[in-house]
């Protein structure tokens, strides 16, 4: 022990005496701001996860008691142990970033952001408690509850709602950010612009991801698998999350367009920026992103139907072609410059044929519209000719390459979900509350941050 | 005194028959599970009702001009407390009549009840349902305020994006260029006498065919629900009820045919139909009463300054056409008209006798997806029209 002391005293002594006394202010801005995206991209990507386990864990569990299927109850409870385990890692981060980054970076922010959002904020805090009683409730009630599923569902359907709520509270401050309203008024600020779509667009958001993500998952203990009984359940397991996530994520053009429109109308700058400015690029990736995840979901399709011989791999394959080429469609850059501005000033914005630097085909209406519906389309027919052939599918043949696809997804769909969080959490600046509070403000100590004033209500 | 009312009776009996049909009206068999889930049917017909009878007592004061509609109805509104809330009760139960009916053709689509010999049922719900949204749109220009005069600019502009036809069909609706007196002559006929003409008959006809095969209520009540269940036998073939509707009432699928568990309509499915009914009548009576119906000011086409807001079983229609391009919006509209007949030709399209909608993914899937993107556009399109 006192070897031990003897080791750690000195550097303690070392330590406080090479540490600042106070967050480092007013030098580091990028640093600062590269500090808190990363460990919030951490943070979303585990967090979407054990909100989107604690949504559709239970649907799957309702699922398995109206079909009286055993492999959905094992996939329901395998979910409930996966949010017992994750939940704390995900608070942990969140308390980290709160309590130390956000605070000790940005302390002017944080505090006003809490003034304003502080009934939303309480009611966040409240619904975490709620959701990690619910879902160990959940978890360890399987087997007591066995009897009485309806008890055991209810308490599914209420965590479901919990998770729900939560993710609700935190996207009224996220949205309440890029378009502030009064914040004297808490209808108002719950139902800021931004607040519904960007809602509905993460919760299903959510519920896809964690389709896709433990679709590679159980492509992994596939490729492990021992047992038949096992590589059963994993591959079928597999081909439910990414049929899940497909249909999921097949709704999201449309929503996510309209938030698009609502950031257009009461953030033009902010848009401005996703669309023409030093974002364009970023937001291109995107929706060819997008594109491929359509295009490997539906080579999945095809390629599973096939190792069994099922009907439909044919029209899948073409399906995929399809999917090609609407994806090249929605890739088309539009300005062929970093900016639309850029191109404006050097006097190139003029179709490509007559010397300019614009792309009619890469702009967004109506191209990029219509790729979004050809998207759509696609999806849905992909999903139900491959829902079509399933009843010639023999679970625990699939090969190798499917479950490398499965994993393929899983990776696609996490870097879609940290693209999106840095196109809007960028899409602000130089703003942390749009036109209301800079970043580079929050480094001046000296001088004092505006807050955001009452406005009239409509 | 009891006798005599029995007698009464008897002597009303040998001429109508009333005994027998209420019999035949009452003691049909009905399938036991999932029972709440009928309710949506008789609530329908009890508010389409209100709307007929409060119909009724508003054209007794309305006035169909541009220049006395919007005076009428602000009557209503200043002097007689009465008639406000019986036009509140004409709105809000067309609100909830709206949204009940999409329910129940919900519930009718996923349990897959259109099937055979199921199909007219099926064609005359969906005609029913056209006809209840031409009547709720119709109804919506009548007050001729500002809301009024511009949800019909928007609405009669509408069909004119049909190709070739349009502006043909959007001269017809308006009675020329613009909306106008015409206009509103044409929807207050078309409210009040063409569409309760069509709808009324086409009520009868669809009790007749529901009464003629029966509710078939939820797959779960029958015995091909327990093929895909795993460790569970299928159950025997139900035992013949004495009484009618006798299961099945033309040949079928044998595992589709009858249900296994069944009960009387009455007092059974009339108990829960009659709870469902009385509290969506005593909500319509409270919305009434606490917000009633709304009178903007009278139209002006001439004012640059009004922000018109749909009505809300508009939303989904309307966030669409905020949303894609005007160089996209034919295209657009194909799809709510696609829908259309889609719905009329679903029992032609999907002929196999599964029922289960898990094992029907050719039509759950699309279906599915279609409700979802209007419970989605509904929400997306209500959170814009707060931050106008």
């Amino acid at each position: 022990m006192s070897a031990l002391l003897a080791i750690i005293g000195p550097a303690l002594h070392v330590l406080a005496t090479q540490l600042p006394p106070q967050a480092p202010q007013g030098r580091n801005i990028v640093g600062a701001q590269v500090a808190i995206g990363s460990l919030f991209s951490l943070h979303i990507l585990i967090a979407g996860l054990v909100s989107g386990a604690g949504e559709l864990g239970p649907a799957i569990e309702f699922l398995g008691y109206m079909r009286q299927r055993r492999t959905y109850d094992r996939l329901a409870h395998g979910l409930g142990r996966f949010i017992t385990l994750y939940f704390s890692v995900s608070s942990t981060i969140a308390i980290l970033l709160i309590t130390v980054l956000l605070v000790g970076f940005w302390g002017h922010f944080w505090t006003t952001i809490v003034t304003i959002g502080f009934w939303p904020l309480l009611i966040e805090a409240w619904t975490f408690v709620l959701q990690v009683s619910l879902a160990y409730l959940w978890y360890y009630t399987w087997e007591p509850l066995r009897s009485f599923k309806g008890v055991h569902m209810a308490i599914g359907g209420l965590l479901a709602i919990a998770s729900f709520l939560q993710v609700y509270m935190i996207d009224v401050i996220a949205s309440y950010m890029l378009t502030p309203t009064n914040p004297q008024n808490p209808i108002r600020l719950a139902l800021n612009p931004t607040s519904y779509p960007l809602t509905v667009h993460r919760t299903i958001g959510n519920l896809a991801y964690i389709g896709f993500a433990f679709g590679g998952f159980c492509a992994i203990r596939y490729l492990r698998a021992k047992t038949a009984e096992d590589k059963r359940f994993y591959d079928w397991a597999g081909s439910f999350g990414l049929l899940w996530g497909v249909s999921m994520t097949l709704l999201q053009p449309v929503v996510g367009y309209s938030y698009a429109k609502e950031i257009q109308l009461h953030a033009y700058g902010s848009w401005y920026k996703m669309m023409f400015g030093t974002l364009s690029p970023v937001f291109l990736w995107q929706i060819t992103l997008l594109g491929i995840m359509f295009l490997t979901a539906t080579i999945y399709f095809a390629r599973r139907l096939r190792t069994d011989g099922a009907r439909g791999a044919g029209l899948l394959r073409a399906m995929s072609v399809g999917m090609v080429l609407t994806t090249l469609l929605a890739a088309q850059p539009y300005h062929l410059g970093l900016t639309y501005d850029a191109v404006a000033a050097a006097g190139l914005n003029r179709p490509f044929w007559e010397g300019g630097l614009i792309n009619p085909l890469g702009s967004m209406i109506p191209w990029k519209v219509l790729a979004l519906m050809f998207y759509t389309l696609i999806a849905i027919a992909a999903v139900v000719w491959y829902l079509r052939g399933l009843p010639g599918v023999v679970w625990g043949t699939a090969r190798r390459g499917e479950q490398r696809i499965l994993v393929l997804m899983a990776v696609l769909t996490m870097a879609m979900i940290v693209t999106m969080g840095f196109i809007r959490e960028n899409g602000r600046g130089p703003f942390l509350i749009s036109g209301e509070m800079t970043i580079q403000g929050q480094q001046n100590v000296q001088t004092a941050q505006p807050t955001p004033a009452p406005q009239s209500s409509p | 005194m009891v006798r005599r009312l029995g007698a009464a009776y008897n002597w009303f009996d040998e001429r109508t028959a009333i005994r027998s049909l209420l019999r035949k009206g009452l003691y049909e068999a009905v399938p036991v599970r999932g029972a709440w889930f009928y309710t949506l049917g008789s609530a329908t017909l009890v508010l389409i009702l209100l709307q007929l009878i409060t119909g009724i007592f508003l054209t007794l004061l309305y006035v169909p001009s541009v220049t006395e509609a919007w005076a009428s109805l602000n009557y209503l509104k200043a002097h007689d407390a009465f008639g406000s809330i019986v036009r509140g009760i004409h709105l809000w139960s067309a609100y909830i009549l709206l949204f009940v009916i999409g329910l129940h053709m919900v519930r009718t689509f996923f349990s897959g009840s259109y099937k055979r010999p199921r199909e007219l049922n099926w064609v005359t719900g969906v005609g029913l349902f056209l006809l209840v949204l031409v009547m709720a749109i119709t109804g919506a220009f009548l007050p001729w305020d500002q809301a009024a005069y511009w949800t019909a600019v928007v609405v009669t502009n509408v069909p004119s994006y049909t190709p070739v036809i349009g502006p043909f069909l959007r001269a017809l609706w308006r009675g020329g260029d613009f909306v106008g007196p015409i206009t509103l002559s044409r929807s207050f006929g078309i409210h009040v006498w063409l569409i309760p003409a069509i709808l009324f008959p086409l009520i009868g006809a669809h009790l007749a065919l529901l009464r003629k095969h029966g509710e078939f209520g939820s797959y779960i009540n029958y015995r091909g629900a327990y093929r895909s269940r795993e460790g569970v036998d299928v159950p025997p073939a139900p035992v013949q009820r004495p009484i009618e509707p006798p299961y099945p009432a033309v040949p079928t699928d044998e595992l589709w045919a009858a249900p296994l568990e069944t009960e009387d309509f009455y007092p059974h499915q009339t108990f829960k139909d009659g709870v469902i009914s009385a509290a969506l009548v005593v909500l319509v009576f409270i919305l009434a009463v606490a917000i009633g119906a709304p009178l903007e000011a009278i139209a002006d086409p001439s004012t640059t300054s009004y922000t018109p807001v749909p009505e809300w079983f508009f939303l989904p229609l309307d966030e669409l056409l905020v949303l894609v391009p005007q160089q996209l919006i034919p295209l657009v509209l194909v799809l709510p008209a696609g829908g259309v007949l889609l719905l009329l030709a679903l029992p032609f399209i999907d002929r196999g006798p599964e029922r289960n909608p898990f094992e029907r993914p050719a039509v759950m899937v699309p279906g599915a997806f279609a409700v979802l993107f209007v419970v989605i556009l509904t929400l997306l399109g209500s959170g814009r029209l707060f931050n106008l």
